[in-house]
């Protein structure tokens, strides 16, 4: 199979409408419960704050990635998808089981160009790593949050 | 994948801004088309000589109290600016793709690298500093100071509508002078926004001016004799026979950067990998209309034999086709897309004469770019894919003459020496780089390499804001170049005072 290659704004792209849906979904859970929108309200703004450290990464650097001819080759978006639609329905913990496979494929993503992109200028991949890690904090805690659910 | 959305949703009827007022032109118009979708997004006029005129002198009227202005106060400007188009960056760089063609990743790159330059030119306090010395003679000191000279022209060519102008304008009016941008009529729109900036950072009138056109407008520029200096970035035959030529008739100042035919040289010790990497984006990136593009890729068969030679030939070949047959072609706001149309028809059918030529004359054609394939359903006008020829000799017409186009060319050489035999042979000077993991080669290549700009395993030699971009033979006509302290130079004479108190 021939080998995928990505350029720089598709990845960007992915990363903004990542963190732009993150951040609506997150804004949803923070009004449907009550009781822990302070959590929710704060990963929604900090996903406001990954975009932009994303983006603004991107364009002072943009130069490195096309004089160092880069592109992300051979990466599948697709794999690090979530669907964030809740049915009107859908209890604290399915939200909260959405939540941490959203974040679990978030870091995973974030991790993989930070790696890929290693060899340009370090404002990249550092971008992309701190992100991944903030995503793999936020799971953590939804998952002491999943936890607490299931013990009650 | 889905296109970005165009910021230029009706046709702009643009217009001059000379003295701080935007001012329609008494020229007649003629369009901007966007070469991916052959739509009509602008209308510029093609100004008068009393436009041009009128430009100078609110420019002329401008420099006596903008010179008088604190060096710190005139970067608050440009502080400004740079804000500004760090806020409008995302905008800028679309209009780029829509008025030029460029892919959307490397319109941000142009805005980028002319953003670089604002913000080096806020450096001016320190940078234009002079230089003393105590005590020449007894009770005599020495010093030099730097100062502005005037009024500066500024030609833009088609290929960077943004960033080239800005190689120049950052630099002229931090030091002190004041310009007259004349932005290329083919692609005009980034140098109003530009100028709409300029007015929002609070440049007092006359400072900045734009005015568009044509031959008209340059012929006036040159010819006018309150014009200090001009920065043309264009073709060799105009920037010789016309700017350079007129610049010494007319005792101006000259900065004239022109045509290039680039030489890659891959060593047998170089990494393909990362060389076809490089030299794809160097043939093909801003479909190789870049003074700075690949045309010649010279495999060079230092210390092999015949046969292996032909063997290392074979591999680089096979893998730039593999690569190069593999570009996405299509519209740059698709942001899967990584090669765009040529800035207009006129430009494709000369490419495509050029490889007619190629195959007449006997080169091998691996690739042939007529044959199009887009990423979208767009018209063809515009677009061509990237072509490759192989067993090309430096007695043929592509590869000797500037083609500006996605055409590469590769040769053979049978050791260094030849090598750069050929690229002396080339009466151009602006860049060539070295594939290779010898120090020791890399160094005689940047030591013999008449040159400007040498590339050590670097497929573009771009030079960054702070450096100059440098050029020689027909490639570049003028003592100083633009960008970074040969800017501040080009754009202040040196004053020397002998001081002594009684």
């Amino acid at each position: 199979m021939e080998e995928k290659s990505t350029t720089a704004s598709a990845i960007i792209s992915f990363a903004e409408n990542l963190e732009d849906s993150s951040a609506r979904f997150y804004r949803e859970l923070a009004d449907r419960f009550g009781n822990d929108r302070e959590t929710f309200s704060s990963f929604a703004n900090e996903s406001e704050k990954n975009k932009l450290l994303v983006t603004r990464t991107y364009q002072e650097t943009i130069t490195d990635a096309l004089e160092a001819c880069f592109s992300f080759k051979g990466l599948d978006q697709s794999r690090y998808l979530t669907s964030t639609d809740l049915t009107p329905d859908a209890g604290y913990s399915t939200a909260l089981k959405t939540a941490i496979e959203l974040e679990d494929k978030a870091s995973e993503f974030y991790f993989c160009v930070a790696e890929m992109s290693r060899s340009l200028l370090a404002t990249i991949p550092r971008a992309f790593k701190t992100v991944a890690e903030r995503r793999r904090n936020r799971k953590s805690v939804l998952k002491a949050l999943l936890d607490k659910v299931s013990q009650k | 994948m889905a296109i970005l959305e165009e910021p230029i949703k009706q046709v702009l009827a643009l217009r001059n801004y000379i003295g701080g007022e935007w001012v329609e032109s008494k020229g007649e118009s003629v369009d901007v088309v966007n070469p991916a979708t052959c739509k009509v997004i602008a209308k510029v006029p093609m100004s008068t000589r009393d436009e041009v005129d009128a430009a100078v002198k609110a420019a002329q009227e401008a420099f006596p109290d903008w010179r008088r202005t604190p060096p710190l106060a005139r970067v608050r400007c440009l502080f400004r600016l740079k804000e500004l188009m760090e806020e409008r960056f995302e905008e800028l760089s679309r209009i780029q793709t829509m008025e030029h063609g460029k892919t959307i990743d490397e319109s941000r790159g142009e805005t980028r690298r002319g953003i670089e330059n604002v913000e080096v030119a806020t450096g001016i306090p320190s940078l234009m500093m002079g230089y003393n010395l105590e005590d020449i003679a007894a009770g005599i000191d020495e010093y030099l100071i730097r100062q502005p000279l005037g009024v500066f022209g500024i030609i833009g060519p088609f290929n960077f509508p943004f960033m080239v102008p800005l190689w120049f304008a950052p630099y002229a009016v931090a030091t002190g002078n004041t310009i007259v941008v004349k932005p290329s009529s083919e692609d005009p729109i980034s140098q109003v926004k530009i100028a709409e900036m300029v007015e929002e950072a609070g440049f007092p009138p006359g400072v900045w001016n734009i005015v568009h056109g044509g031959r008209t407008v340059v012929s006036e520029m040159l010819d006018h004799p309150d014009i200090k200096g001009i920065c043309f970035v264009g073709s060799t035959p105009v920037g010789k026979n016309v700017v350079y030529k007129k610049c010494g008739e007319t005792g101006k100042r000259v900065i004239a950067q022109c045509g290039a035919k680039n030489y890659l040289l891959v060593m047998p010790d170089a990494d393909l990998e990362k060389t076809i990497a490089a030299s794809l984006t160097s043939f093909f990136g801003n479909a190789g209309q870049r003074c700075l593009s690949g045309a010649n890729l010279v495999v060079v068969g230092e210390g092999l034999g015949e046969r292996e030679h032909d063997d290392l030939h074979r591999k680089v070949s096979d893998a730039l086709v593999n690569a190069a047959s593999k570009v996405r072609v299509g519209y740059g706001l698709d942001k899967s897309v990584q090669m765009g149309p040529l800035r207009d028809q006129g430009k494709k059918e000369r490419v495509t004469g050029f490889i007619d030529i190629g195959v007449t004359e006997g080169a091998k054609l691996r690739l042939d770019g007529r044959d199009v394939h887009l990423v979208g359903d767009w018209p063809h006008t515009c677009f061509l894919n990237p072509t490759v020829f192989e067993e090309v000799t430096p007695d043929m017409t592509i590869a000797r003459e500037e083609i500006f186009g996605p055409v590469a060319c590769i040769m053979k050489a049978r050791s260094f020496d030849e090598a750069v035999d050929m690229i002396h042979g080339s009466p151009y000077g602006n860049a060539a780089s070295i594939f290779t993991r010898s120090g020791k080669l890399a160094r005689e290549f940047q030591y013999r390499v008449q040159c400007g700009n040498i590339g050590i395993n670097i497929g573009i030699v771009a030079p960054m804001a702070f450096f100059p971009f440098s050029g020689m033979k027909n490639s570049f006509f003028g003592d100083l170049h633009g960008q970074g302290q040969e800017a501040i130079r080009f754009f202040t004479e040196s004053k020397v005072v002998i001081q002594r108190w009684f």
